[in-house]
């Protein structure tokens, strides 16, 4: 008798459930699967960086939706041509790309991208004002429209040995020969009298010599990330619009500008100071050398951190310090054509490469289930297991993702709060500078690193190799046509148009 | 004409035809257009503002390609690697041929031992030389203050970098040459060489009168194969050094990459890639001709 009570009462509850749905015009089933028997298309970099986290969310996605993610990859020569080939022949053969930064000028100026703010305003679990305001006001926009959601945020910062620097003896030593009391370096200038210190003794007490500093300097790498990384407090005047690439009235190029060329000349004078061979050594070099314990400074991406801390055959875990870029006591001031003295030290963080970040085509047949996926892979939760998984490529961009201390630790690292205090100094810096983005972006990288490479090997002077730069430069936007480019330039840094 | 005889023509010639001739498509699709459409590049513009436009240019990539100093730069660099590199390992791999024909003890391990460098990717080369020249934990530098000389900076050195990765093709493309030799030496009739013995010909006599002419072929064919191989070298320099410092180890084929895909100035880097086809066809046509009127000389 109960047993078939409860066992009416059940049917009951269905049918007026059912009832009530329908009213509402609602389906249980297609609630529930509201992308079945649609494939979207996910294009990024050969896994496992970049690519991993597709791989780790689309089951789930999957499950939930009932549409079906498919992901093709390519090795990073071949993202370009086959993400524009894919847009400019109307090919559609992907839904998503997750690409760099520096290509959404290209991908937008030429309407390639699907615009997202309608979606974002109407997105309850993105969380956007979650996301640092340099990622989703700089990064992810085109001419003051959403093409992107970030994926991951990527900055330079600096990295120093805590136990080389807080010991007595070499802070005695240190002050008897420079003046004034060793510290993780401020300034450029610091840099250099720290890094000439610890160079070329075994300060660690290991019984090898050690190395001052380690940077990226090879040639076809990411040597340019680097330079900027130095020449952009030299060169950038807080509240001023970006003096770091083209003047943005005239898109006259500005790399041979005085800031510059002292910020080369630092550049090539740590070659001294630096591990043998730096100058052949791209950043997955430094990350192996820094982690070995060879050299007292570094910089890097997020990853000498990650590396230093967490990577089984690290010599040097809990002992790296880290910080925001060094800054300068002056920088040079494109629109005056003077230099300008700071009483405190002017730091301009570089958001070298500027990250990954997700579009969607704009002639996608599914641009409502791909953005679906989107908003579920950049969700503050998981982002942020993404941020904290190895091997994904995806650094912290999110308020949350800094907060949240337990992931990190589980992650490996000793000092979490102070490795994601440098991040989060550096991307919520008031003065901080986003990288060149507008079409051709990688054509003006090239010439400057060919001749980057030259002065850095001898064959020119940092004058001499900038104003070739300059002249490169502004053949590659004769070439691109000036115009345009400077609509592309002043729309990249959110500026007027006309 | 009989039935029989137009069937069998058909069958003789036209049949035949019919049946190459889809090869030929396809060998003409996989090889003459791309050819031809990067002639026509290295004569356009390539923009891809407002989607992917080619205009014609003129001379225009032409000009840029003889005013420009890295094209200089990068085919002296990649001249200079083939003709040293290709010269030693034809002296190398010919005296390693006549040790090995001498049938010294253990000579079937060597030719095996030898012949696995060629085995290698050239990737794995790169990266294998790119530890070993190491300037802080490679093994050269580790042993060469043991034998009280100096750290080298191998792949640093503006002067050395371009020997180290000659070194490096020596290393892997001698056991090519003598691949393509001791082919040539078996080929050699023995009743001549004892002829030539019991008539009191000496080692050198030997050598000089007898096994060198009749190896000329051969050799021709292995320094023409490796020097246009050489020329076209990308992939270890990519590795060892990028180019780097500088642009002193930057060779044709690396420049033509690094312009064309890497900065996608896709007519310049088709421009490039023609000059070096250029390049390797006018010193493969003067090594000919060269090698040509050796043969006639020898043969004399």
């Amino acid at each position: 008798m109960f047993k078939k009570t409860r066992k009416s009462r059940l049917i009951l509850v269905l049918c007026v459930s059912a009832v009530l749905l329908s009213a509402l015009g609602i389906s249980p089933a297609l609630a529930q699967k509201r992308f079945e028997g649609i494939e979207i298309t996910v294009f990024t970099q050969t896994p496992p960086f970049i690519a991993k986290p597709v791989q780790m969310f689309r089951a789930d996605w999957e499950k939930e939706t009932g549409g079906k993610v498919r992901l093709i990859t390519a090795p990073w020569a071949e993202l370009y041509p086959k993400m524009f080939s894919s847009f400019a022949l109307g090919a559609k053969n992907y839904d998503i790309i997750i690409f760099p930064a520096a290509y959404l000028a290209d991908f937008a100026s030429n309407e390639f991208l699907a615009p997202l703010d309608t979606f974002i305003a109407a997105d309850t679990r993105i969380d956007w004002l979650d996301i640092l305001p340099v990622y989703r006001e700089k990064i992810s926009t085109y001419a003051g429209t959403t093409y992107a959601i970030t994926m991951d945020g990527d900055s330079h910062m600096f990295y120093y040995r805590r136990d080389a620097i807080e010991n007595p003896e070499h802070q005695a030593k240190f002050k008897a020969e420079y003046g004034y009391d060793l510290a993780p370096p401020k300034t450029w200038a610091e840099v250099r009298d720290v890094a000439e210190f610890f160079n070329g003794w075994d300060w660690d007490g290991d019984g090898r010599e050690e190395y001052g500093v380690v940077e990226g300097m090879r040639k076809g790498a990411q040597g340019f990330w680097t330079f900027f990384s130095r020449s952009a407090a030299y060169t950038s005047i807080p509240g001023q619009a970006q003096g770091l690439f083209f003047d943005p009235e005239t898109m006259n190029p500005l790399i041979n500008d005085p800031g510059h060329v002292r910020a080369l000349e630092d550049w090539i004078e740590m070659i001294e100071f630096g591990v043998p061979g730096m100058i052949n050594m791209d950043n997955g070099e430094v990350r192996s050398v820094y982690a070995a314990g060879e050299a007292a400074l570094a910089i890097d991406w997020g990853d000498v951190g990650v590396i230093s801390d967490t990577d089984p055959g690290s010599t040097v875990k809990g002992k790296v310090g880290y910080s925001i870029l060094p800054g300068t006591t002056r920088a040079w001031d494109y629109v005056k054509e003077s230099w300008v003295d700071f009483p405190e030290v002017n730091h301009a963080p570089y958001l070298a490469f500027g990250g990954w970040i997700a579009g969607i085509d704009a002639k996608s047949d599914n641009v409502e289930a791909a953005y679906d996926f989107l908003s579920y892979l950049g969700s503050p939760e998981n982002s942020y297991i993404c941020v904290t998984t190895p091997e994904t490529g995806f650094n912290p961009y999110r308020e949350s993702h800094f907060e949240k201390l337990a992931g990190w630790y589980g992650y490996g690292f000793v000092h979490p709060e102070d490795y994601l205090g440098a991040i989060e100094a550096t991307i919520a810096h008031s003065n901080v500078q986003p990288d060149i983005r507008i079409p051709g972006a990688f054509r003006y990288f090239e010439a400057l690193d060919a001749q980057l490479a030259m002065a850095l090997a001898g064959a020119k002077t940092a004058k001499q190799a900038l104003d070739d730069a300059a002249k490169e430069w502004e053949a590659i936007s004769q070439d691109l046509g000036k115009e345009k480019q400077l609509k592309n330039y002043r729309a990249s840094l959110g500026l007027p148009i006309e | 004409m009989p039935m029989t005889n137009i069937l069998s023509s058909f069958r003789g010639k036209k049949a035949g035809r019919a049946f190459i001739l889809p090869a030929v498509i396809i060998l003409l699709l996989l090889t003459i257009f791309p050819f031809l459409f990067s002639l026509f590049l290295s004569f356009g513009k390539v923009s891809f503002l407002g989607g992917l436009q080619i205009h014609f240019a003129g001379l225009k990539n032409w000009l840029r390609l003889f005013n420009d100093e890295r094209f200089y730069n990068a085919l002296s660099n990649t001249v200079l690697i083939a003709v040293i590199a290709v010269a030693m390992e034809y002296v190398l791999g010919l005296g390693l041929v006549l040790l090995l024909n001498r049938g010294v003890k253990g000579s079937t391990f060597f030719r095996v031992l030898f012949f696995l460098p060629m085995m290698l990717t050239p990737i794995a080369v790169g990266y294998m030389w790119r530890m070993m020249f190491n300037p802080t934990r490679g093994p050269i530098n580790h042993v060469l203050p043991l034998l009280g000389l100096p750290a080298v900076g191998w792949l640093t050195e503006p002067k050395i970098v371009l020997y180290s990765i000659i070194l490096t093709d020596i290393w892997q493309w001698t056991p090519f040459m003598i691949l393509i030799l001791f082919a040539g030496l078996q080929s050699i009739p023995p009743a001549l060489l004892e002829a030539a013995k019991v008539d009191g010909a000496s080692g050198w006599r030997l050598f000089r009168e007898i096994i060198f002419p009749l190896l000329i072929p051969a050799s021709i064919a292995a320094i023409l194969l490796r020097t246009i191989e050489v020329l076209k070298i990308v992939d270890k320099i990519y590795i060892l050094t990028g180019g780097g410092p500088g642009i002193y180890s930057e060779s044709m084929t690396l420049f033509g990459y690094s312009l064309g895909l890497r900065a996608f100035d896709l007519a310049y880097g088709a421009t490039i890639a023609f000059s070096l086809f250029a390049t390797i066809l006018v010193i493969s046509i003067i090594f000919l001709l060269m090698t040509r009127r050796s043969q006639e000389i020898s043969l004399e």
